[in-house]
């Protein structure tokens, strides 16, 4: 049967989900500001130019859209979904508030929104669905990532 | 960069292609900045091993490729608000990746000038990497 759930038969910790969880904060540098964008090819002066950038309307060099890639978290929630031999990134969804700037410090909370099974013609998926909420240092939120990873057999 | 306009798009409005050509250096500088050293996207060996030709770009590198392609059409003026997409295919170092847009709906909402288009990025085998939808601000032709 196609798309049957078996979110029921799949073994992880359900007491994380839903729950917030600090996983650390990020000050944001020119260094890998700029890092960033050279590495995606940007050429945008507000992400390059320290000077452009000081005369844009930010006063300041400002991060690509999706530098938030590059910031390093501690650890979030695990569910220890306990299911596959190999996992990829299934999905992102990305929510845009502000731009994150350079001198900002970026605090992260992180939770498991959901875990979840289907099983299909290509075999049983896992997915667990992550929700990263950014905020800065005068407390606004900036962004919001929601990912889905998926777990699965490897050579299925 | 001219600005586009809210009254320039209509659906069907299709913006020009950007095309990316990420090469292994590139990758490698992702992956640095990433702060990742091992693993499918930095070592061809690991890549093997999970049954790749080689190194594979990562997902998160392809979405940058799409972020950017969307705030430099959305220009100075404009506003990337919301990106949510799929990954459907691996790509390499080497592919020769077109970054996609085509507008499906307009409209104003709370003043803003909201414009929500699908978005994917095709190789030049014409296979989506990924592919999605994504909600774009543009201000009003003054």
């Amino acid at each position: 049967m196609a798309d049957m759930d078996q979110t029921d038969a799949i073994e992880f910790d359900r007491s994380v989900i839903g729950v917030d969880y600090d996983v650390g904060s990020h000050e944001v540098t020119e260094e890998q500001v700029t890092g960033f964008a050279r590495a995606i090819g940007e050429t945008n002066p507000l992400y390059l130019d320290k000077e452009a950038a000081k005369k844009g309307p930010y006063g300041v060099l400002i991060a690509p859209p999706a530098y938030y890639t590059s910031i390093r978290l501690q650890a979030g929630p695990d569910p220890q979904v306990k299911f596959g031999t190999t996992s990829f990134n299934a999905s992102q969804h990305c929510e845009f508030y502000e731009p994150m700037r350079v001198g900002d410090t970026i605090s992260a909370k992180e939770q498991v929104a959901h875990v979840y099974a289907k099983t299909g013609r290509t075999g049983t998926l896992v997915f667990t669905v992550r929700r990263t909420t950014y905020s800065n240092h005068h407390g606004r939120t900036v962004m919001m990532v929601e990912s889905s990873n998926v777990r699965r057999d490897m050579g299925q | 960069m001219s600005q586009v306009y809210f009254e320039d798009v209509e659906p069907g409005y299709e913006l020009t292609p950007l095309i990316k050509e990420p090469t292994r250096e590139q990758l490698d500088a992702f992956t640095k900045v990433w702060g990742t050293s091992t693993g499918r996207f930095v070592s061809d060996e690991a890549a093997r091993n999970e049954g790749f030709t080689g190194v594979i770009i990562p997902g998160n590198m392809n979405m940058a490729f799409l972020a950017q392609f969307l705030t430099e059409w959305a220009g100075s003026a404009g506003k990337l608000k919301r990106l949510e997409v799929d990954f459907r295919r691996w790509v390499q170092p080497g592919d020769r990746l077109s970054c996609v847009g085509l507008v499906t709906d307009t409209g104003t909402e709370d003043g803003e000038n909201r414009v929500i288009l699908d978005v994917y990025i095709e190789t030049q085998k014409g296979e989506r990497a990924l592919q999605g939808t994504a909600l774009v601000l543009l201000p009003n032709k003054p």
